[in-house]
């Protein structure tokens, strides 16, 4: 046993700097996507809301509600529609009040036409 | 894994002679899969043939809903390892009650338990069944495979006595920070473990219910998260049964990806469970060494496939993603060196090793009877390894060096894992060197593909992490499944926990048997 004291204190201490530092790894983390309101229609909200399958994106009415803490960053949201999905590379996304986590994106134009505004991110 | 075809040829005679007994002739039983009618009246005599033969272990039972009235179809999945082959029997059970497989074939026991909670038929005899699936809420309508029995489950329960000196004790389902949760009772003396009984119930999901009705591509995304920790074998077995379905052909630089992604899962969940052997046996440093060869492999499966756990690698037809390479020729060395050090370590501390040495025993006679898989069997002796069993590629061209160990013990299961781990390393390398990349087969529409008029079913395997992964799907005309059963190695597993914590073992040696396994309660619970 006090050799696995002394290989201990050999080794040192192993840890980040984090959250005083980026952590280097956080760049290899999938993280939850980011919205682009320009290019979102009712039927661009639609089929997020069919490819989600933790239901993170639902339609409702002129709104597509993106809930941050349901969604699993699997990506299949970016991949169907790359046009109006981006990777947001946030992950510290805790909040104090769980609805702070669901982001409300109008679809301008009541939905036929694409939206604008600022990206929406987690 | 995606079936490479084999014929009659190589296998035993005897097998010929098993298959026409069986109703099926020679070319219909060539390929890896054989798949056999057998009525109600003669599921007996089948079993007991089958199970007489040497090297056939029963892998899998499961039910479905009949297209008509009330019939069930039961299924029964039976690994015939020395032939390289599987054999599906499928009988049509229109009575409430089929013959009792357990008789024969103690391994179905759990089965014929889930078969009762999900179906509502029951073996005949009195043999009573334990509640293994649906919680025992009342009035609450969980998700459930056919109809209700019509007794409730709970007069069912498997009584059990405890006399004598001995009492019995609840623990779980909240245990210890960061253990998954597991209830069982244990029944002990003082301090001797004398039963134990588990309870996984509490932790049902319904996944195979939520699975019908998808795509076996939006099916995946559950799929993968059946078990959490080793997303790629069940996935892998899952794509596979679809791919046999439909009648698609992975691209061979896409099955080397998922082999590779296959070979790290092995790789973070053995040193996973060496630092819980550690934990488990209060050797803290011990722990730490081994979780940082942890982090730097989870880390690494970040940077060759983008996510720590190996999820959204396997894809339906091929992989969705391919290695980075050069991250891996960079990185992998220094992160399995790294287990390696700590695990050479570990094998030269006396200390450690008493606690493992003779530690929750399994015989291999056990294990053979209770159908165990993976490390666990291994370590009795048992060669169970599909990879080498059933081969399909990229393994058929890079046959596994299958690691075994006697004893049976939780120190035979540490040397298997360190073992399998430096394979899994090898392995890797030669894969990479043969290329891997994403890649994907698209259905063709032809026969059995989506869009044709053929409903189709498959079976899939792969080895995961913990041992043989089977997947069995059958599609609808659209290409959405009707039935999807999923069997992670976990759910073999668990029913050799009891036995080897029954083996002379006290209250201390429980996580130390428990890490040795490194199953999961979700696997089982799905």
């Amino acid at each position: 046993m006090p050799l696995w004291f002394i290989r201990g204190l050999r080794r040192g201490v192993v840890t980040t700097r984090y959250p005083a530092r980026p952590d280097d790894s956080a760049a290899l983390l999938p993280t939850p996507p980011s919205f682009r309101p320009g290019a979102l229609t009712i039927a661009v909200a639609d089929r997020l809301a069919q490819v989600c399958p933790s239901r993170a994106l639902t339609r409702e009415g002129e709104v597509l509600l993106y809930d941050v803490g349901a969604c699993t960053a699997c990506g299949r949201c970016r991949a169907e529609v790359p046009a109006a999905v981006t990777d947001s590379g946030q992950f510290e996304l805790a909040a104090t009040i769980r609805a702070r986590l669901i982001k409300r994106i109008p679809l301008a134009d009541g939905g036929r036409a694409p939206g604008s505004g600022a990206e929406v991110s987690p | 894994m995606t079936a490479i075809q084999r014929d009659l040829a190589g296998r035993d005679p005897g097998l010929a002679g098993l298959l026409a007994a069986l109703g099926q002739d020679g070319p219909a039983a060539g390929g890896p899969v054989i798949t056999a009618d057998v009525p109600a009246g003669r599921l007996e005599d089948a079993v007991r043939r089958i199970a007489a033969r040497p090297a056939a272990r029963l892998a899998d039972v499961f039910a479905s809903a009949a297209d008509r009235g009330d019939a069930v179809i039961l299924r029964l999945i039976w690994g015939l390892d020395a032939d390289h082959a599987y054999l599906v029997t499928e009988s049509v059970i229109e009575a409430e009650r089929y013959p009792s497989l357990s008789d024969i074939a103690p391994a179905a026991f759990y089965e014929e338990c889930e078969i009762y909670e999900q179906f509502g038929i029951r073996p005949a005899g009195t043999k009573p069944l334990n509640r293994v699936a649906l919680p025992p809420i009342a009035d609450c309508d969980l998700p459930r495979l056919g109809r209700a029995p019509a007794p409730p489950p709970a007069d069912v329960h498997a009584p059990h006595v405890v006399g004598g000196h001995a009492f019995e004790f609840p623990f779980g389902p909240v245990r210890q920070v960061g253990v998954e949760s597991l209830y069982y009772g244990l029944v002990t003396s003082g301090e001797e473990v004398v039963d134990l009984y588990l309870f996984t119930w509490h932790k049902y999901r319904g996944v195979e219910w939520r699975l019908q009705g998808r795509t076996p591509r939006d099916a995946l995304f559950h799929v993968e998260r059946t078990e959490g920790l080793g997303a790629v074998g069940p996935a892998w077995a899952f794509a596979a049964a679809a791919e046999a379905a439909l009648g698609l052909a992975p691209p061979p630089q896409a099955e080397r990806s998922r082999a590779i992604a296959l070979e790290l899962d092995r790789l973070y969940n053995h040193a996973a469970a060496t630092a819980a052997l550690c934990q488990s046996t209060g050797l803290v440093i011990g722990q730490a060494a081994a979780e940082i060869a942890l982090e730097r492999l989870l880390r690494l499966n970040a940077a060759a496939f983008g996510h720590r756990y190996l999820f959204g690698v396997v894809d339906i037809g091929g992989a969705a993603a391919g290695p980075d390479a050069a991250a891996l020729r960079r990185d992998l060395p220094g992160a399995y060196g790294e287990l390696r050090r700590a695990a050479d370590a570990l094998l030269s501390t006396n200390s450690f090793l008493d606690r493992l040495e003779a530690t929750g025993i399994l015989s291999q006679e056990a294990a053979a009877r209770l159908g165990l898989v993976g490390p666990v069997a291994r370590a009795t002796g048992l060669p169970i390894d599909v990879r080498a069993d059933h081969p399909a590629s990229p393994y058929a061209e890079l046959l596994p060096e299958v690691a075994t160990a006697d004893g049976g013990d939780v120190l035979a299961r540490f040397r298997v894992m360190l073992a399998e781990a430096a394979e899994s390393v090898r392995l890797i390398e030669e894969m990479l060197g043969a290329g891997a990349g994403p890649g994907r087969a698209e259905p063709s529409g032809g026969a059995g593909g989506a869009g044709s008029d053929a409903a189709a079913s498959g079976l899939g395997w792969a080895e995961s992490c913990r041992g043989e992964a089977l997947a069995w799907v059958a599609l609808d005309d659209r290409g959405r499944i009707t039935r999807a059963r999923l069997r992670p190695a976990s759910v073999r597993n668990w029913r050799g926990f009891d036995d080897a914590c029954r083996s002379q073992n006290v209250f201390t040696d429980i996580p130390i048997i428990e890490a040795s396994f490194w199953l999961t309660v979700a696997g089982t619970a799905r």
